[in-house]
């Protein structure tokens, strides 16, 4: 764990910092997120308790990119985490098994990484109907396929590692070399790709929700704030700005990380 | 004069000193030679007057009367493209894979001027070295040739402006010790022919002595010792000399005292392996066919062949580590079943020991851990007391110490790792140990201590060996008898002194002739 | 060579078979219909249309002749727009969306090799890791974003640039490209540095050097095919996601592509203008697929056997 926590760098403090922000401001300011104050329609920034002023119907800003914030991590998160689990599973059963299954499931993948499959996504939205926990289960269902191909890059060659075979020769088995061989080893690399699921979910969560297609009102998310401010950009520039600012910050700062660990692992 | 003289050379690499005081000199048509482990600066001290390494030399380097470190880069550009051809030690990945060979060839010919080699002229150069259908490898990449194969164009390549100089860093070392002979005889064919002054490098004694005129021995940056080849060996001077020596095994050495042997304890008959051809073609490949062969108590088996012999597939289908598709495995008499079937008893009988010592170590396991996996599974009885004791024990049985219980893999040498593999493998108390290429990744001496320490275990434990390598001569330091493998069949077995005193099968003899 | 574009292609039929079944299906089982508009029709009316697109036959069967008249190029009515049939839609929007995929890969290619060649020739320095971490933001701006923002700037606070439609001339398109193919541009970079520190380490270019030619020489004749093979490997999802990423641009700045009328579709349930969208859009990106496999094998040799 310490040795987790040392490889922590800025990038991550960064979003670590605006999750904490982003749970804590809503307890604290005097307006909630989808309150209206009809005194101050477009207010300004610093105008009266509006840090950041508000929007086109009066509804304050800041208050607007903490809950935005806390939906949109929280879909990414989740998502990631859908497809983490997926991905190992797939990815590590073809791998581990091998052979003509392995064959078989990784052509599988490869169908599905040339299909537009954001295009298929749209679908089940409009299908089923733009449920938040359908959100996640859709985005978490397309992204597990570079998980499934890294972890199976990795078990296949884990496979071929003699200590893996001298645990066998030593009576381990399977299930324990799986465990604690395989899973141990794998662990890094699959942390690294979980950093770089999140900022791939984050985009494709405020690409649904930029289109109409994803998150509802009342609640919010980045991408909601983010078409709303472009809607009315020529009036308030602020509203576009902030919320794709910060859009961007978080996914800089989740790439960078990512790409570090993923560096550092493999 | 010669024709390259290196005087009182040091290397840096980022401000930190490698290489120090050495002097080479390479006269026409000789060869020098330069011997040592790895990490002794025996390539940097080669290869860095041509400003291949990322080193900074220092002190004097004469080519044929110009200075090298004198020289501007335009200068030292023309003294590597004129004067010098280079041959490296891995032929698969030395050639550039997306030109043609026709293609590299004209290039390493334009290095002395413009100028324009036929179709014709190509097709001879590669002719030359011994390849047949020359015109129409002309066209072909790179990955179509074999790994002897490649490794002839790369010297058709550096010889094909005529340079003075020829540098080979480990010409040989990455191909199959059957080539091994034909690739050194073809450079010595050259070098007379042409009036090469010829600079080589190799971590194997053996392989180049036959070869060289001149020997320069280094270690950990330094030359040791440096003469005649003949004096050097009749004679060496140096501590070092003397061990590379005696570590480097001679099939004109006399026959080793060898423990006596007891009854059968394994054997196998007509064990085939076969495995699906990768993708979704039909058809199989025959790793092993029919291999029938049998261990006694005490004895040490070699088992040898090129790569892709199948000596390894045959090991593991042994160990129980690996397929078996046919045959029978008995174990004093009785059927040893295949991998999955085998029970913790049998399992505790045959323990395995692999050729890259690293990668046979869990990298998240600490080295006490590693080392009692086999007694958890194998000897559930024990309990954790004892099991630390017999931790302890073994590591002894090694030659290493306890402070050596808590650090991880990664801390290790190659021969600390191969040491800490190998007591994994006594651990639960094995009858036999199959060892697959378990020194060659080592370097020589290394190599030559862990053949000791097996040898050791041999004659105080009883342990029965089979020893799976591509080197007879080493083998032969411990090795009762002897089965040559070739595509996968038993060519030939016997007693190792009198197959290698006269080899009938063509793989053995090649086999022999190479050592 | 032949035989490998050969083989993809017979797989890519099946492929596409599939995505348009699926789709067809997954659109079918939605609740709701494309006639229910703000105030409900009349049954009767409502059954007249349903008969006249062939909506109340068995699913088995609408599939079955939806496959067979695309086979012959017709993608059906829309079912919103109707006066127009998908194909007629497709034709006006095909081309203003393959204009900007186009231009926007063209744009990236340009741009990332370029940049991704410079930070490897100035590996270690300061230009290397400014390029590179340009490139990392890059790839994390998402077009939604950067479109609305490039909008603002260039469009209503510096009055340089169109904000919406296709206008005169072809200034309209710069904003579109330029927001499409950033974060492209920055993941080719990347890869491109990445394969050439590979590339430069291995052996072959140490032959090469051995051989005295010129480092300019060494990089571009020996070192950039093998590298650039990570980025042909990246066109595929890269074509996906201009694709995506076409649909946008094409909202935000108000052009009437392929994109726009996919969410249209796919909002007021166009089933016919949805799927012919999904069949273009499926078939482009294995085409694209293909396209990078070709280039795969021309980058190395060894692809060709495969």
């Amino acid at each position: 764990m310490r040795r987790l926590l040392n490889r922590v760098h800025w990038p991550l403090w960064v979003v670590l910092v605006l999750i904490a922000l982003a749970l804590i401001l809503p307890l604290v300011l005097p307006w909630t997120y989808d309150q209206i104050d009809w005194e101050a329609v477009r207010a300004p920034a610093f105008s009266g308790s509006h840090i950041f002023g508000t929007d086109e119907i009066g509804r304050d800003r800041l208050a607007r990119l903490a809950a935005g914030t806390q939906v949109t991590l929280m879909v990414a998160i989740a998502a990631a985490l859908v497809s983490l689990v997926v991905g190992i599973a797939w990815g590590a059963t073809a791998g581990w098994v091998g052979g003509k299954v392995d064959e078989a499931m990784m052509r599988f993948v490869d169908a599905l990484y040339a299909l537009p499959f954001m295009f298929i996504v749209i679908l089940l939205m409009v299908i089923f109907g733009r449920s938040i926990l359908l959100v996640f289960i859709g985005i978490g269902l397309v992204e597990w396929l570079t998980m499934a191909r890294v972890v199976r890059g990795q078990v296949m060659t884990l496979k071929q590692r003699p200590f893996i075979l001298a645990a066998e020769a030593a009576g381990t088995p399977p299930r324990t070399i799986i465990l604690k061989h395989v899973l141990p080893n794998i662990a890094g690399v699959a942390l690294a790709y979980l950093m770089l699921t999140v900022p791939q979910v984050v985009m494709v969560e405020s690409f649904l929700s930029f289109l109409g297609l994803g998150v509802q009102e009342p609640l919010t998310s980045l991408g909601i704030l983010v078409k709303e401010g472009a809607d009315d950009m020529d009036m308030t520039p602020l509203g576009l700005l902030l919320p794709g600012g910060l859009l961007v910050i978080i996914l800089v700062c989740l790439t960078i990380e990512g790409e570090r660990l993923r560096d550092t692992f493999s | 004069m010669s024709l390259y003289e290196i005087r009182d050379m040091a290397i840096q690499i980022d401000g930190k000193q490698l290489v120090e005081g050495v002097n080479i000199s390479v006269e026409a048509g000789k060869c020098t030679a330069i011997i040592g482990a790895s990490g002794s600066g025996k390539s940097l001290s080669c290869l860095t007057p041509f400003g291949l390494t990322p080193g900074e030399a220092a002190g004097s380097i004469k080519l044929d009367g110009i200075d090298l470190l004198k020289a501007n880069a335009h200068q030292k550009l023309k003294a590597r493209s004129y004067l010098a051809g280079f041959v490296f030690q891995q032929p698969l990945t030395a050639l550039t894979p997306h030109l043609t060979i026709g293609a590299q060839l004209k290039e390493a010919a334009a290095q002395a001027g413009p100028s324009a080699l036929s179709r014709r002229e190509l097709a001879q150069k590669l002719e030359r070295v011994g390849l047949s259908r020359a015109d129409e490898r002309l066209d072909q990449f790179p990955h179509r040739l074999s790994g002897g194969e490649r490794q002839r164009v790369m010297i058709a390549a550096a010889i094909a402006h005529q340079p003075k100089l020829l540098v080979a860093d480990e010409p040989t070392s990455a191909l199959d010790a059957s080539l091994r002979g034909e690739i050194m005889t073809l450079l010595d064919e050259l070098r007379e022919e042409q009036g090469l002054a010829m600079l080589l490098v190799s971590h194997d004694l053996a392989s180049i002595e036959n070869h060289a005129d001149h020997l320069i021995v280094m270690e950990e940056g330094r030359v040791v010792e440096s003469g005649a080849t003949v004096d050097l060996i009749a004679r060496p001077h140096e501590d070092y000399t003397k061990r590379l020596m005696a570590a480097t095994p001679r099939l004109d050495e006399p026959a080793p005292d060898l423990p006596a042997t007891g009854d059968v304890l394994v054997g196998t008959k007509d064990v085939t392996v076969t495995f699906p051809k990768p993708g979704w073609r039909r058809g199989q490949i025959e790793a092993v066919v029919d291999a029938s062969l049998t261990v006694r108590k005490g004895e040490a088996l070699a088992v040898v062949g090129g790569s892709g012999s199948g000596k390894s597939t045959l090991g593991r289908a042994i160990a129980g580590i690996g397929p078996l598709t046919s045959g029978v495995i008995s174990w004093r008499g009785e059927h040893l079943p295949e991998r999955r079937d085998r029970n913790l008893a049998m399992r505790a009988l045959i323990q395995p020991v692999f050729q890259d010592p690293v990668a046979s170590l869990d990298p998240q396991w600490k080295l006490r851990d590693i080392i009692s996996e086999p007694l958890k599974n194998l000897r559930p009885d024990i309990n954790r007391q004892t099991r630390e004791e017999m931790v302890f024990k073994a590591l002894c049985d090694v030659e290493l110490g306890e402070e050596y219980l808590d650090r991880t893999p990664a801390s290790l040498s190659g021969g600390q790792a191969q040491r800490v593999a190998i007591a994994r493998a006594i651990i639960a108390g094995p009858e036999l140990l199959v060892l697959d290429e378990a020194t060659s990744a080592l370097d020589p001496l290394v190599g030559s201590s862990i053949l000791q320490l097996l040898a050791e275990l041999q004659r105080n434990k009883e342990i029965s060996l089979i020893l799976i390598t591509h080197d007879i001569a080493s083998a032969r330091r411990i090795c009762h008898r002897i089965a040559v493998l070739d595509e996968g069949h038993i060519v030939e077995m016997g007693e190792m002194e009198s197959v290698i005193g006269n080899p009938q099968a063509v793989a053995t003899q090649k086999l022999v002739a190479a050592s | 060579m032949l035989a490998l574009v050969a083989r993809r292609l017979i797989t890519a039929i099946p492929t596409l078979l599939a995505i348009i079944l699926a789709s067809f299906f997954l659109m079918r089982l939605a609740p709701g219909g494309p006639f229910d508009g703000e105030r409900p029709l009349p049954p009767e009316t409502q059954a007249a249309l349903q008969t006249a697109y062939g909506l109340d036959k068995p699913l088995w069967e609408q599939a079955w002749l939806y496959i067979s008249r695309l086979a012959q190029g017709d993608f059906g009515p829309s079912l919103v727009y109707r006066d127009f049939t998908v194909s007629e839609l497709v034709a006006q929007g095909l081309p203003i969306s393959l204009t900007l995929g186009g231009l926007a890969i063209a744009l990236a290619l340009l741009i990332g090799v370029s940049a991704g060649l410079f930070a490897a020739v100035q590996a270690g320095k300061a230009a290397d890791k400014t390029i590179m971490m340009l490139a990392t933001v890059a790839t994390a701006l998402p077009t939604f974003v950067t479109g609305p923002a490039l909008a603002l700037l260039f469009g209503l606070w510096l009055g340089l640039l169109p904000v919406s439609g296709t206008g005169e001339g072809w200034s309209w398109l710069i904003m579109p490209v330029v927001a499409l193919a950033l974060p492209v541009s920055g993941a080719i970079a990347k890869l491109t540095r990445a394969g050439l520190a590979t590339v430069l380490k291995q052996d072959h270019i140490r032959t090469a050097r051995a051989r005295g030619l010129p480092e300019t020489k060494i990089l571009f004749k020996h070192g950039l095919r093998p590298a650039l093979v990570p980025v042909a490997s990246y066109l595929g999802p890269a074509a996906a996601g201009l694709l995506t990423g076409a649909v946008v641009v094409e909202t935000v700045f108000g052009l009437p592509g392929l994109g726009r009328y996919f969410v249209q579709g796919a909002l007021n349930r166009d089933y016919p203008l949805v799927l012919g969208v999904v069949t273009l859009y499926a078939a482009l990106i294995i085409l694209f697929n293909l396209f990078a496999d070709l280039i795969y094998g021309w980058l190395d040799p060894r692809m060709r056997d495969g």
